[in-house]
């Protein structure tokens, strides 16, 4: 049993409010990704949960206790580091030990979890290596390697792999879906990569600007976003929004042509298409809407254009699959399916989206 | 900005090099040769360059002269006290100063580096009555207490530097493994900062070891003067001038100095924290 409850947990530097009342239940054995853009809070909220830093106001909890004064190494916490933070002077084996030497732990205990955990992470060669003589991959390991033997009743990672080049992120990726699948021990890990929080998580938090904009499973947030910046921010490619304009009954105008929303939508003025739910088309089908194919990017198990409609600066990009030979700066037509739009009031809460079921569901 | 790998740019820094070069080392030559000098060619009017005939008379004569060992001693003792006591102090306020935040941090550190203003024979003109009120004159606790004063707001500063730049997360994971303040600092902090701290050592016991006008106003003793005032009361008094028995006493006294730089001087290139971050 591990759960962690936050109940209107707010941080302040001076006088600027970061955290603005979060509330969060993660649950025993769960995996949370938090996400938002740079400078939302994430760290701050993870800092917050390790006990690294104090909160301003609100409760925090662990399976019912209440941490608030717990000092870090009590919580049953470990945390890592995105800069990895390994004790340059110390070997790996002792990088791995140090928490549990300092709560005592008898040496015969110590060598055999830390043994234990580098197998794992297959780092049990370069025990007595400095951190220094190490490739950024082990480092990562090894930072890993530290939180496990600790075996805390939560684990906090701070984007652990954005230091990492694509391959390793990848391969290291695949290495904490197993150790989840091992330890099937609470995580929480903040990330700014969208396949890492799809992949990993079973549950994602999406902050913004220190508050939570949704909270879901990682297709609940894909199908059904409760705002613009969920939808916005979920999903890559982005998705195209587009700003509704004159309207007649439930059909309204759109760059390059026009879109028949569901009856009844009231107070309507954008809607969000995902670029796999566009098709690129012959220029003039009815029903479509026209404009340039100005860009193609082949990456071969895909391709994206990018369509400019008349009196819009963005572009609209459109996720064909596969191979596709396309001629740029010609006319073409952009298949909408009104049924895959997101439709979006003024203020960015969402009034339909894209799946009806999907709907009921959020 | 102008190329420095342009022809013109080089023929510039190198004169420049060189002119600096000379009046670096231009007295250590003079010193040496001086030293390996007749006293009949030491003081011709028109001095040589280069000795004509070398001897080491004034090196046996040195050696010989028992004060100097005294001396020398009396320097090891003051100058390794106040730079040990002087680097201790400056860990701990340094390291204050660049990882904790309280009221009156930044005017404490102005207030201590501002005593680095003056210009140091002034401020002997009112360090000498508090010693004598304390008691102090012409005691190594009052010679070593005065060097603390001038060193430590410099040597504060430069391990407040080195401290600034540890990464937090270093301490921050410390702390998350259960580490005290304390602890964090004496096993994770210091190990990493043995060159900084080895620099300020230096630093600081330079300062002592170099220095002639406090010694030679606070001390009165003979058998508690340290080399500075040894070596020119020794060789250069109102009765007579030695030039060649002092020089080569000079560099006698140099040696373990030079010596000790030579072995510690691995410690100022060498980066510890590699591998640490990133
Ligand atoms: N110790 C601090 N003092 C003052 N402001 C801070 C401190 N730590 C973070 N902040 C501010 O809080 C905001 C959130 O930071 P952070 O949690 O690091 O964001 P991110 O989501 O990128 O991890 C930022 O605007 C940052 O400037
Ligand atoms: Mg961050």
């Amino acid at each position: 049993m591990s759960r962690l409850e936050l109940k209107d947990v707010r941080k302040s530097f001076g006088t600027t409010e970061v955290l603005k009342g979060i509330d969060l239940t993660v649950e025993d054995g769960e995996f949370v990704a938090f996400v938002g853009p740079s400078g939302c809070g994430k760290s701050t909220l993870l800092r917050l949960i390790c006990g690294l830093d104090e909160i301003t106001a609100g409760q925090m909890a662990i399976d019912r206790e209440i941490v608030n004064d717990v000092p870090p190494a009590k919580r049953g916490i470990a945390m890592v580091f995105q800069s990895y933070a390994l004790y340059p002077h110390m070997s790996v084996a002792q990088n791995m030990g140090y928490a549990l030497r300092l709560a005592g732990t008898p040496k015969a205990e110590i060598e055999q979890r830390v043994l234990a955990a580098a197998k794992v992470l297959r780092i049990a060669d370069y025990l007595e290596r400095k951190p220094r003589q190490l490739s950024g991959g082990q480092r990562q390991r090894v930072a890993i390697g530290r939180a496990i033997v600790r075996e805390p009743r939560i684990f906090l990672f701070d984007e652990p792999l954005s230091n990492l080049d694509a391959a390793l992120r990848v391969e290291m990726r695949i290495e904490i879906a197993r150790m989840k699948e091992r330890l099937g021990t609470t995580m929480i890990y903040v990330t700014h990569d969208q396949i890492e929080a799809m992949t990993l998580a079973d549950k994602i938090v999406v902050l913004n600007a220190g508050r939570v904009e949704q909270v879901g499973s990682p297709l609940e947030l894909y199908n059904a976003p409760v705002n613009r910046f969920v939808a916005g921010f979920i999903g890559s490619p982005k998705m195209n929004f587009l700003t509704l304009g004159a309207r007649h009954g439930d059909s309204y105008a759109l760059p390059g042509g026009e879109i028949a929303l569901r009856a009844g939508l009231e107070g309507a003025t954008t809607i969000g298409v995902r670029p796999e739910h566009l098709e690129i088309v012959e220029a003039g089908r009815s029903g479509t809407l026209g404009g340039t194919l100005t860009m193609t990017e082949h990456l071969g198990s895909d391709t994206y254009a990018y369509v400019a409609l008349p009196g819009t600066e963005d572009l609209l990009v459109v996720r064909l699959s596969g191979e596709r030979a396309l001629k740029t700066n010609q006319k073409v037509g952009v298949a909408l399916d009104p049924g895959m739009a997101h439709v979006f009031a003024a203020d960015g809460t969402m009034l339909a989206s894209a799946r009806p079921v999907a709907l009921e569901a959020a | 900005m102008f190329d420095l790998s342009s022809r013109i740019s080089k023929i510039v820094f190198g004169g420049l090099l060189v002119v600096i070069g000379f009046y670096l080392f231009f007295p250590i030559y003079w010193m040496i040769t001086s030293a390996l000098k007749n006293n009949a060619e030491l003081y011709q009017i028109i001095p040589t360059f280069f000795p004509h005939e070398i001897t080491f008379s004034h090196f046996w004569s040195a050696i010989a002269e028992s004060r100097l060992l005294v001396y020398l001693g009396n320097s090891l003792i003051t100058s390794g006290a106040s730079a040990t006591i002087n680097t201790i102090l400056a860990i701990y306020a340094g390291y204050s100063f660049a990882k904790y935040r309280y009221a009156g941090r930044q005017p404490i550190m102005l207030f201590m580096l501002s005593a680095q203003m003056f210009p140091f024979g002034l401020l002997l003109i009112s360090l000498y009555p508090v010693m004598t009120s304390l008691g102090l004159l012409d005691t190594r606790p009052g010679l070593i207490l005065s060097y603390i004063v001038f060193a430590l707001p410099v040597a504060t500063y430069m391990l407040y530097s080195y401290f600034s730049q540890v990464p937090d997360e270093l301490i921050d994971a410390a702390r998350a493994d259960g580490a005290s303040d304390l602890r964090i600092f004496h096993t994770i902090v210091l190990p990493i900062s043995v060159p900084p701290i080895v620099t300020v050592f230096l630093y600081s016991f330079m300062w002592s070891w170099n220095d002639l006008l406090y010694s030679l106003t606070l001390i009165v003793s003979e058998d508690k003067r340290t080399i500075g005032p040894g070596l020119l009361l020794t060789y250069l008094n109102e009765t007579n001038a030695d030039w060649g028995g002092a020089m080569a006493a000079s560099l006698l006294v140099s040696l373990p100095i030079v010596i000790a730089f030579m072995f510690l001087q691995r410690y100022f290139i060498q980066g510890v924290t590699a591998g640490a971050v990133k």
